[in-house]
């Protein structure tokens, strides 16, 4: 079994209907690995579900709700913290969606807070939060130095009493990737969302979410990733976000994911032998939650750290990572 | 001079109050954040309950009139803990 | 997962996936007298696997996970399968239970009237409630107190009492052998042995009570008796709920309202007998 019945309920909810126990405790599986629980629980509001099925989804769309207003309460309190040296508060990823109150936003378990600011204030920023409360998690050197030098963000800081992590990125993909996103042209054209917060323009979080999902990830999380694409989709010009795409050097990612969007979550489409390895890779789910297929989950692990970084630096860096004990999941 | 700030307590609807035998609790709904407090607290956000700007100072002179202050840097003390009210989102800068 | 069985405790389903046969059969006999839900719709995925290809039939480890797992956890061998699928349990309610507010404590019912006991991992609550149900308390849990965030009842979670070490021999000596688990020897924890509630517990696994009486207990010392001011009560309680911060508000009016309502007392004992001694005593005064 794949994760095939989880992306037709979530494309065409009246498809669980016809599910008998075992497939929705395949599905509510699926789901939960697969971090959808809570955009599966919205796109069947309202619907006929078991009796024994309906207090899970209560409780996903309650988790999803109380999350987002942590989540929002996460972005003013960096607001606050970086209001005194005049940095305004890009967010990115699932708090932009939450605070903007975006569809892509209903239901989704969302992280850490994600912020974007320019790479000459990111120590100043880093300074700031500090000042206010949070401090860095990791204390290897090794991890900082790479982390500083060729990475899109800082290292993960987290703040003291309230426990929850932030990620100050100052572009969107690591700079030893190989496609170079103008991370200036989007916050030039950023939009505001409310006091002091932030979000991409449309065109530009669809890019955003296709650098995080094809061109920087080993698709963990890629299922979620789709379907945030999928429902930002719908909210571009086609024709802006193929510019902008090309600006960022990313266009045949945005089409691959286009592709994948439909061919998934939507009226479906043709796919080239590429996107069927990648779609595989994404349906690598069985109904008792387990990821499958470990040898392509695996290619696509190295092949992430192949995409962030050089073959060289990769041997080396995982050759370090090996020494001191890490081992992929 | 940071003695002058101001500060707007956050409107009812966003702190629930709830006394105990020995300690007050406060929900606050926008962190979904539970925090323990003992006097001064509970009574500076009884001082700023109309919701308008008040300085340390100002809050110093209100509380004079209802309870015994002692001696020591009173306006220090209320000037502490309003940042750590406003740190914990309670109040904001006004 | 080859292996598996549905298990209801209290208001919870489980669904239980096993890469060996041994935990699953071990639990078909400890569970005999619980409800029969096989193939029904499962709250939770419990996953017993092999924490890599080779070690699923050399030295066999399982790593413990499910719905809701933890990275880091420690892997068990499958002498400690069944110790495996109770953490494994555990863990679902303790990171993705929202129905109610979860209390890391034993409660007994007498009269409809509920005596919930909290404290750490050996603080006796346990074993002393173990001990209770066997002297005509009803067992509603070893492990966790569900507070109903309405009514502000506790309701059962009778799961198979976890006994460690010395507690074994005292209550292996007052209960009868179908009723025990496996020894399993040299856990992380020490000796282990589970025991089967009694029938009558595991029959009225869906009535709660209103709590009536609090008490913090202390193996090893005493007799001693303290009241506790209501605002360590509700620190202590939240230290003691896995779920308190992810059920916000409700959960605050919930334990809020538990706080100012239950009288709770922290006691020290010696012995079991001087626990239970207290226990009736402070019960006929105060609930």
């Amino acid at each position: 079994m794949s994760a095939m019945l989880l992306v037709a309920a979530l494309r065409d909810p009246a498809t669980v209907a016809g599910l008998d126990a075992a497939g929705w405790n395949s599905l509510i599986a699926m789901a939960r690995a697969e971090r959808l629980i809570g955009t599966l629980a919205f796109r069947l509001e309202g619907r006929a579900v078991p009796d024994a099925v309906r207090p899970i989804l209560t409780d996903a769309k309650a988790d999803a709700v109380r999350e987002a207003r942590q989540a929002i309460w996460e972005a003013d309190r960096a607001r606050a913290a970086l209001a005194p040296i005049g940095l305004p508060v890009i967010l990115l990823k699932g708090t932009a969606y939450a605070a903007a109150g975006l569809p892509a936003g209903q239901g989704r378990f969302i992280g850490d807070l994600d912020i974007l600011v320019p790479r000459d204030r990111i120590d100043a920023a880093a300074d700031a939060l500090i000042a206010a409360g949070w401090e860095w998690v990791k204390e290897d050197p090794y991890d900082d130095a790479y982390y500083r030098q060729w990475m899109h963000e800082l290292p993960p800081m987290i703040h003291a009493e309230r426990d929850r992590m932030i990620d100050v990125h100052h572009t969107v993909l690591p700079l030893t990737a190989r496609p170079t996103p103008d991370a200036a042209a989007m916050m030039a054209d950023a939009v505001l969302i409310t006091d002091g917060l932030y979000m991409l323009c449309a065109e530009d979080r669809v890019c955003h979410a296709v650098a995080h999902l094809l061109a920087d990830g080993d698709l963990q999380g890629g299922l979620r990733n789709l379907w945030d694409i999928h429902t930002l989709l719908a909210d571009v010009d086609p024709q802006a976000l193929e510019a902008r795409a090309a600006r960022h050097g990313i266009l045949p990612h945005v089409r691959q994911a286009q592709r994948l969007a439909a061919a998934i979550y939507g009226a479906g489409g043709r796919l080239t032998l590429w996107d069927r390895l990648v779609r595989a890779r994404l349906l690598a789910r069985n109904g008792w939650g387990q990821e499958t297929r470990k040898a392509l989950v695996f290619a696509f692990f190295v092949r992430s750290h192949w995409l962030r970084m050089p073959p060289l630096m990769l041997a080396r860096h995982l050759f370090t990572k090996w020494r001191k004990g890490h081992r992929p999941q | 001079m940071v003695r002058e700030e101001l500060y707007r307590r956050e409107g009812a609807e966003a702190i629930i109050v709830r006394p105990l035998d020995d300690i007050v609790l406060l929900y606050h709904r926008p962190s979904c954040q539970t925090h323990m407090v003992i006097s001064p607290v509970p009574e500076i956000l009884d001082a700023m309950a109309d919701g308008l700007p008040a300085s340390a100072p100002m809050l110093r002179d209100r509380l004079a009139l209802l309870y015994d202050l002692g001696e020591g840097d009173v306006v220090g003390e209320i000037g502490q803990h309003l940042a750590y009210l406003d740190r914990i989102g309670l109040v904001r800068p006004a | 997962m080859r292996h598996s069985l549905t298990l209801r405790i209290g208001p919870a389903t489980f669904r239980i996936g096993s890469a060996w046969a041994q935990p699953i059969d071990q639990l078909k006999r400890l569970y005999a007298d619980y409800p029969d839900v096989d193939g029904a719709i499962a709250d939770f995925t419990v996953r017993l696997q092999p924490t890599s290809a080779v070690r699923r039939w050399v030295r066999p480890s399982i790593f413990i996970t499910g719905d809701h797992g933890l990275a880091d956890a420690a892997p068990m061998s499958l002498a400690h399968g069944l110790l495996a699928a109770e953490m494994g349990m555990n863990l679902q309610m303790a990171l993705g239970w929202r129905r109610h507010l979860l209390l890391h404590a034993s409660s007994v019912e007498k009269d409809g009237r509920v005596l919930v006991m909290t404290g750490e991992s050996g603080s006796g609550k346990s074993t002393l409630a173990a001990q209770l149900g066997e002297r005509g308390w009803r067992l509603m849990g070893d492990e966790f107190a569900l507070l109903d965030l309405d009514s502000g009842a506790i309701l059962p979670f009778p799961r198979l009492v976890s006994l460690k070490n010395k507690a074994i021999e005292v209550i292996a000596g007052e209960v009868p052998a179908a009723r025990m688990g496996p020894l399993l020897g040299a856990t992380a924890k020490g000796d282990i042995r589970h025991m089967v509630p009694r029938a009558d517990a595991v029959a009225r696994m869906g009535e709660g009570g209103m709590p009536a009486l609090l008490l913090f207990p202390r193996f090893g010392s005493g007799p001693a008796e303290r009241p506790v001011g209501q605002g360590e009560v509700f620190m202590r309680l939240t230290q003691a709920s896995t779920n308190y911060v992810a059920l916000g508000e409700p959960a605050f009016a919930a334990l809020t309202r538990f706080v100012a309502q239950v009288p709770a007392r922290a006691i020290d004992f010696p012995s079991g007998e001087a626990a239970i001694a207290m226990v009736d005593r402070l019960w006929s005064e105060i609930a």
